[in-house]
C-alpha cells in the first residue's frame, strides 16, 4: 500500500510541480507589461496604448507572435530593438518630455507594417505651452495635392559636379537655404535661364548647375542618413530604385484586384510615387515633399511620417529623394 | 561428410557476399564523366514570399561564380544553402546578395532562417550543381539491392 | 528444416542444434531470451523503473500540454511543437520502432489515467475491471480505424504540426478520449484500435527485433490460471500471439507467470514476416500501404522544393487545399492499393495460383512492411534531424517567454546534415527493398510456384516506389 501511495505521490508532485512553475511565470509575467507584436492584419501591438509618467523607466518586454517587427518610439533618440518571433526583447525607456509619443514597427511585416503603431501617453507637468510649429508647406500655403507637371526636362540627368566644374557666379539669392526649401528645381532653372550672367550656357548646363546648387544646399552625411531612412521605410513600396516599383508596389495599385486589402482599410490605395520621374520632382519643393512625407497621402497609403521622423530627418530623406534626379555623391 | 557440406555452403555464402559488395563498390565510386561546360557567372533573382521561392530550383554547372538576389516580397526571409555553409536575410525593400562559386557537385537544398510564419521550417528550395550523381547511382544501387534479395531468396 | 533456416541471421544457430541433437523441441535457439539476463530481470520484474519511466513521459506530457496551449504561438519556439514532432518523432522512428517495435507503447502517457483508473492503482496489480468494460463492436476491430486517423493527420498536418494550440488541442482530445474509452471499454481500446501511431507501430513491430512469446507451450498447456491472460491490459493471450503486433511490451504477463514460461526474446528482425497466409489481413494491407503512401506525400510537402505545394496543404478550407486533400486521399485510396492489387493480381496470374485475389493482396502486404519502415525512417531524417538543434532552445525557453533554464544562447541555426543524409538514406532504402524482396520471395514459395519472374511486377512496384522516395529525398 505503500508503495502505491508513494507512486501517486510522484505522479502528483511531478503534476504539480509542472503546472505550478509555469503558472508563477505567467502570473509575474502579468506584472510587468509584455507586448505582443503581430502583423497589422492580425492585431498589430498588444496593448497600443501606455501611459508613464515623466522621469520615470518604462520596461518592456517584446516578443513577436508570428514574424521578425522591430520596435522604436517616434522622435526619440533610442535605437530600435528588434522583436524575433518566440523571443523575448527588453527595452527601457525614459521620456524627460510630458507629451503623447508614437511608437512603431521597424522591421517590414506586410504591406500595412507602417499602420503598427501605438502611443505612449507621458504625464507630467507642461512648464510651458510650446506653440507647436506648422510645417513648411502648410506657411508656404502650398497644395501638396495638387496635380504638378514639369513644363520642360533636361535632356540628360542633371549632375552636380559638372555644375561645379562650370565655375559660375550664381547670385547669391538663388543660393540661399531658404531659397532651396521653397521652390522647385524648374523655379530655379528658369530663374538661372533668365540669368544674363548665365545666357551663354546650353539648356543642359543650367541644369547641372540647378544640381548643383541643389547638392549644395544638402551634406553627404544628410544624404547618407535620408538614404539608411529611405531604405528601411520607403523602398518596400517605392522601390529601391525610386520607381514606384517596389515590393508592395502591385498590391497598392488601384485597381489591383486587391479589393479585400482596399476594403479593410476603407480607401482607395495608389501605386506609389515614381522618384524617377522628372516630370513630377522637378516641379515639386523641398517643402512640398517635405510635407507629403510627414501628412502621408490621405488615403493613397503614403504613411504618415510626422510623428515618426524628427524634422531633420525628414529633411535628410528629402535630400536623398533629389539623387534619384540628380547625380549627387552618395556614401554607402 | 555434413561438416564437409556445411564448409562448401559456408564458402558459396561469402563468395555471394563478396560479389554483391564489390558491385556496391563499382557502383558507388564509378565516375561519371562530367558535363563539358565551362564555369561561368550566374545571376538569380530569388523572390521570397510566405512560404516560397521564386524560382525554387536552381541549376548551376559545376565551378559557376553564383550570385544570388534574395529580395523578400512580403516580410523579413532569410536563405542558407545547406553543404555551402552561406547565409543571407533580406527586408522588403532591402535586397540582399550572395555570392559564392559552386564547386561542390550534388543536389542541395537551401531554406528560410528567419522565422515568417508557421510553414517557415519547411520553406525550401534545391540548388542542382551539375548532375546528381549521386541520385543515379543510388537507383542503380537499389535495383542492385533487389536483384540480391530475389538471389538470395530463390531457393 | 523450418523457415527461420532462411534467414542468414540463424542460419548457424539453427544447424547447429540440429546436429548437437537438442530434445527441446519448443526452445527456439535463435531467440535470445533477455529476461533471463540477471540485472535486465530485475528491471523489469520490479514496477519501479518501468512506473518511472512512465511518470517521465506523463509529467512531460502535461507539461506539453501546458506549453501547447499557453505558450508562444511561434511554433520552433514552443517546446511542444519542437518536443512532440521532431525529439520524440525521431525517437519512435529511429529509435523505438526498428529496436522495439510497439516498445513506446510501454510508457505512452496518453492510456495511463484511463489504466490505472481501470485497475484502480498504479504499482498495485488490480485487474482490469473498473469501468463498463464493453467489448470492442467487432465490426470496429482491425486497424481501419486507425489507417483512417493517420490519413486524417496527413490531410491537416501542415497546421498541426506547426501551430502549438492546434497540436495542444489535438493531444489534449486524444488524451480525454483515451481516459474516456477506459471507463466505457474493456482493456486498452484506444491503444488497440483508435490510435494510430499504435496501428503503425504494431503493424512494423512484426518486422523488429523484440518480442514477448511463450517460452514452452507444453508448460501452458497444463496451466489451468491463465494468469499472464488476466494480467494483459491489453487483452492479449500470450499463447495464442502470433505475431508481435497486438503486443505493447508492458511485461504484465512476464511477471504474472508463476511458471516463469514467458520470455522477452532478442530475435532476428522480420521474424513474423513471410509466414502463414491466415495471419495477414485486409486492413493491415491497407495501412501498410496508406503509410508508404503518406511517405511519399509527406516528402513532397515537407521536404520537397514546392512552394505552392506546402502552400495548398497549410490553408486548410481553400480551393487548393480541396485539391491536395483529394490528390492525397486519392493516392492513398485508390491509387496505390490499386496498383499493388494489379501487381500481385499479375503475380498470382503468372504462378497460376488458385487462391482468392483478397488473400493473396493480404498475405503480400507484409512484403510491404520492410520497405515501409525503411523509408519513414528516411523520411524522418531528412525531416527532423536538421532541426534537432531547436531541441537545446525549446528546453531552454520553453514557453518562449524569455527564459534560460540553461543558459543556452538560442541558436534557431538548423543542422547541416547533408554530408551524411544522402547516402545514409540511400543505404536504408538498399536494405528496404532487399528486405522486402526476401519477404515476398518466401510469401511466394509457401503460396505457390516460386519463380523469381512471376514475382516481377510485385518487386517492380517496390522498385518505383524506392526510386520515387529517392528522388524526393536526394533529388
Amino acid at each position: 500500500m505503500i508503495k502505491e501511495w508513494l507512486a501517486r505521490g510522484v505522479i502528483i508532485l511531478g503534476l504539480a510541480m509542472v503546472i505550478s512553475i509555469p503558472a508563477a511565470n505567467l502570473w509575474q509575467q502579468s506584472q510587468g507589461i509584455v507586448m505582443h507584436a503581430r502583423m497589422a492584419e492580425t492585431g498589430g501591438w498588444t496593448p497600443e496604448n501606455l501611459t508613464i509618467a515623466v522621469g520615470k523607466p518604462l520596461h518592456l518586454r517584446l516578443t513577436s507572435d508570428d514574424v521578425t517587427h522591430g520596435f522604436a518610439v517616434g522622435q526619440l533618440d533610442q535605437p530600435a530593438v528588434d522583436i524575433n518571433p518566440g523571443e523575448m526583447s527588453d527595452i527601457t525607456l525614459v521620456f524627460s518630455k510630458p507629451g503623447k509619443y508614437t511608437f512603431y514597427c521597424t522591421r517590414w511585416c506586410s504591406v500595412n507594417h507602417w499602420r503598427m503603431r501605438g502611443t505612449i501617453e507621458v504625464t507630467g507637468p507642461i512648464d510651458k505651452a510650446e506653440p507647436a510649429k506648422s510645417p513648411l508647406y502648410v506657411r508656404l500655403g502650398l497644395n501638396i495635392d495638387a496635380d504638378h507637371k514639369a513644363s520642360l526636362t533636361p535632356l540628360q540627368l542633371p549632375s552636380a559636379w559638372r555644375g561645379a566644374l562650370l565655375n559660375q557666379n550664381i547670385p547669391e539669392t538663388y543660393k540661399s537655404h531658404d531659397y532651396y526649401l521653397s521652390h522647385t528645381p524648374l523655379d530655379l532653372w528658369l530663374a538661372l535661364s533668365s540669368e544674363p550672367v548665365l545666357k551663354k550656357l546650353s539648356d543642359q548646363d543650367v541644369w547641372d548647375l540647378a544640381a548643383w546648387v541643389w547638392q549644395s544646399n544638402t551634406t553627404p552625411e544628410e544624404v547618407q542618413a535620408g538614404k539608411q531612412l529611405f531604405t528601411a521605410n520607403c523602398a518596400a513600396c517605392h522601390g529601391e530604385s525610386g520607381a514606384g516599383n517596389g515590393v508592395f508596389a502591385d498590391q497598392l495599385a488601384v485597381g489591383s484586384g486587391n479589393k479585400a486589402l482596399n476594403q479593410t482599410m476603407g480607401e482607395q490605395t495608389q501605386c506609389p510615387a515614381n522618384f524617377t520621374d522628372a516630370l513630377r520632382m522637378l516641379s515639386a519643393s523641398p517643402a512640398h515633399l517635405q510635407g507629403k512625407i510627414i501628412r502621408g497621402g490621405m488615403g493613397t497609403g503614403m504613411p504618415s511620417w510626422g510623428a515618426i521622423f524628427t524634422e531633420d530627418q525628414t529633411w535628410a530623406l528629402v535630400a536623398y529623394l533629389w539623387t534619384f534626379q540628380f547625380q549627387i555623391e552618395v556614401y554607402p | 561428410m555434413i561438416d564437409q557440406n556445411l564448409h562448401s555452403q559456408n564458402l558459396r555464402r561469402w563468395w555471394h557476399w563478396a560479389i554483391l559488395a564489390t558491385l556496391v563498390f563499382v557502383v558507388l565510386f564509378v565516375p561519371i564523366p562530367a558535363g563539358a561546360a565551362a564555369p561561368t557567372e550566374r545571376t538569380f533573382r530569388i523572390e521570397a514570399s510566405r512560404f516560397q521561392y521564386s524560382p525554387a530550383i536552381l541549376e548551376v554547372n559545376p565551378g559557376d561564380m553564383v550570385t544570388i538576389e534574395l529580395v523578400a516580397t512580403d516580410v523579413v526571409h532569410g536563405l542558407s544553402i545547406d553543404g555551402y555553409d552561406l547565409e543571407t536575410m533580406a527586408d522588403p525593400g532591402k535586397t540582399a546578395s550572395i555570392t559564392f562559386t559552386a564547386d561542390r557537385q550534388g543536389s542541395f537544398h537551401f531554406h528560410c532562417t528567419t522565422t515568417c510564419g508557421n510553414i517557415h521550417p519547411f520553406m525550401t528550395g534545391k540548388l542542382e550543381v551539375g548532375r546528381n550523381t549521386l541520385l543515379w547511382r543510388a537507383i542503380a544501387l537499389v535495383g542492385l539491392a533487389m536483384f540480391a534479395g530475389a538471389w538470395k531468396g530463390r531457393k | 528444416m523450418t523457415r527461420l533456416q532462411e534467414s542468414l541471421w540463424v542460419e548457424e544457430a539453427a544447424t547447429k542444434s540440429t546436429l548437437s541433437g537438442s530434445s527441446e523441441r519448443y526452445t527456439i535457439p535463435s531467440r535470445v531470451n533477455l529476461y533471463r539476463i540477471p540485472w535486465l530481470r530485475a528491471m523489469l520484474e520490479s514496477r519501479w523503473p518501468q512506473f518511472l519511466a512512465r511518470a517521465v513521459t506523463l509529467i512531460g506530457f502535461v507539461f506539453t500540454l501546458a506549453a501547447a496551449l499557453f505558450g508562444s504561438r511561434v511554433g520552433n519556439h514552443n517546446f511542444a511543437i519542437i518536443m512532440v514532432w521532431i525529439a520524440w518523432w525521431t525517437t519512435l522512428k529511429l529509435g523505438f520502432i526498428p529496436f522495439g517495435g510497439r516498445s513506446w507503447c510501454s510508457i505512452c502517457p496518453i492510456p495511463l489515467p484511463g489504466d490505472w483508473l481501470q485497475q484502480g492503482g498504479i504499482l498495485d496489480k488490480g485487474s482490469h475491471k473498473n469501468g463498463f468494460n464493453l467489448r470492442w463492436p467487432k465490426s470496429l476491430r482491425g486497424s481501419w480505424l486507425q489507417s483512417g486517423g493517420f490519413l486524417l493527420i496527413g490531410l491537416f498536418s501542415a497546421v498541426t504540426l506547426t501551430d502549438p494550440q492546434v497540436t495542444g488541442w489535438v493531444l489534449l482530445a486524444l488524451f480525454a478520449l483515451a481516459v474516456g474509452m477506459s471507463l466505457v471499454f474493456e482493456h486498452r481500446a484506444f491503444c488497440s484500435y483508435i490510435c494510430p501511431i499504435g496501428g503503425f507501430s504494431g503493424m512494423y513491430a512484426k518486422a523488429a527485433p523484440m518480442e514477448v512469446r511463450v517460452v514452452d507451450k507444453e508448460i501452458c498447456a497444463n496451466h489451468r490460471d491463465k494468469s499472464c491472460y488476466h494480467a494483459c491490459p491489453w487483452g492479449l493471450y500470450p499463447l495464442a500471439m502470433k505475431d508481435s503486433s497486438a503486443c505493447g511490451l508492458c511485461m504484465e504477463c512476464l511477471r504474472a507467470c508463476p511458471k516463469d514460461n514467458l520470455a522477452l526474446n532478442l530475435r532476428p528482425y522480420g521474424s513474423d514476416l513471410g509466414g502463414h497466409i491466415s495471419s495477414s489481413r485486409l486492413d493491415e494491407t491497407f495501412l501498410a500501404l496508406t503509410m508508404l503512401g503518406s511517405a511519399l506525400a509527406f516528402s513532397a510537402v515537407f521536404v520537397g522544393p514546392w512552394g505552392w505545394l506546402k502552400l495548398s496543404a497549410f490553408e486548410i478550407g481553400s480551393q487548393p487545399w480541396v485539391a491536395y486533400a483529394t490528390g492525397f486521399l486519392a493516392l492513398n485510396l485508390l491509387f496505390l492499393p490499386a496498383l499493388f492489387s494489379l501487381c500481385v493480381w499479375s503475380w498470382k496470374k503468372i504462378s497460376q495460383n488458385r487462391l482468392p485475389l483478397k488473400r493473396l493482396v493480404a498475405s503480400h502486404a507484409q512484403g510491404l512492411l520492410p520497405l515501409g519502415l525503411m523509408s519513414w525512417i528516411a523520411f524522418t531524417i531528412s525531416f527532423a534531424l536538421p532541426k534537432l538543434t531547436l531541441v537545446l532552445g525549446v528546453l531552454n525557453d520553453p514557453f518562449g517567454w524569455g527564459w534560460h533554464i540553461l543558459n543556452a544562447t538560442n541558436t534557431s541555426r538548423s543542422l547541416d546534415v547533408s554530408g551524411f543524409s544522402p547516402l545514409l538514406q540511400v543505404i536504408l532504402l538498399m536494405i528496404g527493398i532487399f528486405w522486402s524482396t526476401r519477404v515476398t520471395m518466401k510469401l511466394s514459395k509457401s503460396d505457390g510456384k516460386h519463380n523469381f519472374p512471376s514475382n516481377m511486377p510485385v518487386l517492380v512496384f517496390y522498385l518505383v516506389y524506392s526510386i520515387g522516395m529517392l528522388w524526393l529525398l536526394i533529388g
